[in-house]
């Protein structure tokens, strides 16, 4: 048998779950335990609050089935549990504060070994044409609308208190997740600065934005709620250019 | 193109794990190096990056990696051989190091160091991997003897056997791991001290030594318990014979204070000196 015939029987019978106490081999039983127990544990590290949050055995029975279906194929670890979030969307549909808490795990543990990035202050918010005026963003910053209280769960699960109980909130919510220094951080948002990031992370520009917010607040509160946002990506540490579109 | 080679260094070190980052950095441990797991230091930025940076202006860093399955059928991930060389390039470490085994095949990873028979396809697949990753990273590898859990029968080549001729194809040196000879020898029902036979031990360049657990009638090499009294005697025997090596305390899960891993790497000094004694 050649190496490549080799290699590829013992690594199907190692993934294989069916076959993980089937083996005669007390060898193959080891390498079969090695093999699920490093994706498992590596599931557990990324995902720590959603792990809290579900319970061991709900959570462990997630990752068997995560890992059935998507085998590791990055050199790192790091990268195993990125379609996890959708498996537990899919999972949950009733309960959007599974996935969202999931999100959150996701996006901070990217954050953390993200792309660094120098930020502008205030003092660098100098434009000829405001209109044209399109962002920059941190290269970690991440959003997502939240259905759920997901973001209080989380943070109550971080500070190990008790969380309160999941619930779907009255007015759909946003999160945006990005790195300040060293130290990963999000803070929520309202529907509104949701849509005029994703706008802005799309290309908009700053006029444009001012045009979403017409929309959202009128005429008479367009300058306010843009001045807001400005001041708040800025002092955030979220924008690292102005660029002139 | 030369390669850089690595240096005969000798000294005592430790892993350096998350647990530990604080005390390494607080005060200068007795350390003469630290081996960090290269791929927990391959990212874009952030902290990890950060206090690697910290620890190499106070200690000379060795880079271990666990993910550049040599010993694959497929050919090396060129891509991954870039992230690594920009991480030696910013940490000058003392050598970079990875495993005589393949972690993966077809694209699909298991993130285990697997078993290879020891054959002539396997040494040609290896031997032209090495090749590569040498060529990418402009230095000679150090690469490390792996614990087993099965063997191949029909392989025609000891492990010993198998390692000198990889050295001598591809110019790699060796990072001997006392603990995985001894969990392989076990596991294989082989003489350790056979086991190392023919070896060439000129071209270590460093010593794990490890703890391991026992599990469905082997021993398993799992890095949670203190380096056993059988490791200790192989050591003893052993470090006699190596030249300036490099020697490290490799602990990875049940991870004690750092003083309980200071202690152990003191007696791997009284080991190699007392060894050191014997054979003067």
């Amino acid at each position: 048998m050649s190496l490549r015939e080799v290699q590829k029987r013992f690594l199907a019978d190692v993934a294989d779950t069916a076959t993980e106490s089937a083996f005669e081999s007390p060898g193959m039983r080891a390498y079969a335990r090695n093999y699920h127990g490093k994706l498992v544990e590596a599931l557990r590290d990324t995902y720590a609050r959603t792990l809290l949050w579900l319970g061991d055995d709900a959570f462990d029975a997630e990752a068997r089935r995560y890992i059935d279906a998507s085998p590791p194929v990055s050199w790192t670890l790091d990268a195993y549990g990125d379609g996890f979030v959708a498996l537990l969307d899919a999972r949950f549909p009733d309960d959007p504060d599974v996935g969202e808490l999931a999100w959150l795990d996701l996006a901070l543990r990217r954050a953390f070994s993200g792309r660094s990035a120098d930020t502008l202050g205030p003092a660098s918010l100098v434009a000829d044409d405001w209109d044209r005026v399109e962002f920059v963003f941190v290269p970690t910053l991440q959003a997502r609308r939240m259905r759920s209280n997901a973001v209080v769960i989380w943070k109550a699960l971080d500070d190990e208190t008790l969380p309160p109980a999941s619930t779907v909130l009255p007015v759909e919510g946003a999160v945006r997740v990005w790195r300040e220094g060293l130290s990963p951080r999000f803070s929520s948002m309202g529907a509104d600065e949701y849509a005029c990031l994703d706008l802005a992370l799309a290309g908009g520009s700053f006029g444009e934005i001012c045009e979403l917010l017409l929309r959202w607040h009128g005429a008479g509160r367009v300058a306010t709620e843009a001045g807001h946002l400005l001041r708040a990506w800025v002092s955030d540490g979220l924008v690292t250019a102005l660029r002139q579109g | 193109m030369s390669l850089s080679q690595p240096p005969a260094f000798r000294g005592f070190g430790l892993g350096l794990r998350i647990p530990h980052y604080a005390g390494f950095l607080a005060t200068q441990q007795p350390v003469d190096f630290v081996e960090v797991i290269s791929e927990n230091f391959m990212v874009d930025g952030g902290r990890p990056l950060h206090t690697l940076d910290r620890i190499r202006e106070r200690y000379p860093v060795a880079l271990h990696g666990v993910s550049m399955n040599l010993g694959s059928v497929d050919p090396v991930d060129v891509a991954y051989l870039h992230r690594l060389r920009a991480l030696a390039a910013r940490i000058d470490p003392l050598w970079v190091s990875d495993h005589v085994s393949w972690t993966g095949v077809d694209g699909f990873n298991s993130h285990d160091l697997l078993p290879l028979p020891y054959t002539e396809e396997a040494l040609d697949v290896l031997a032209t991997n090495i090749a590569m990753a040498q060529d990418v990273l402009g230095r000679a590898l150090v690469l490390e003897n792996p614990s087993t859990y099965v063997a191949f029968p029909d392989a025609p080549m000891t492990e010993a056997a198998f390692l000198s001729a990889l050295c001598e194809r591809t110019g790699c040196f060796l990072l001997l791991d006392i603990n995985n000879i001894h969990v392989s020898a076990t596991n294989h029902g082989l003489d350790p001290d056979e086991w190392l036979t023919g070896l060439p031990l000129d071209r270590v360049r460093q010593v794990h030594l490890a703890g391991h657990m026992q599990r469905d009638g082997l021993l398993i090499d799992t890095h949670d318990a203190p380096v056993p009294d059988p490791v200790w005697a192989l050591y003893a025997r052993f470090a006699q014979q190596l030249g300036d090596v490099a020697t490290m305390i490799e602990r990875d899960d049940r991870i004690p204070p750092l003083d309980e891993l200071l202690a152990e790497l003191e007696r791997a000094r009284g080991v190699a000196a007392a060894s050191e004694r014997r054979a003067a």
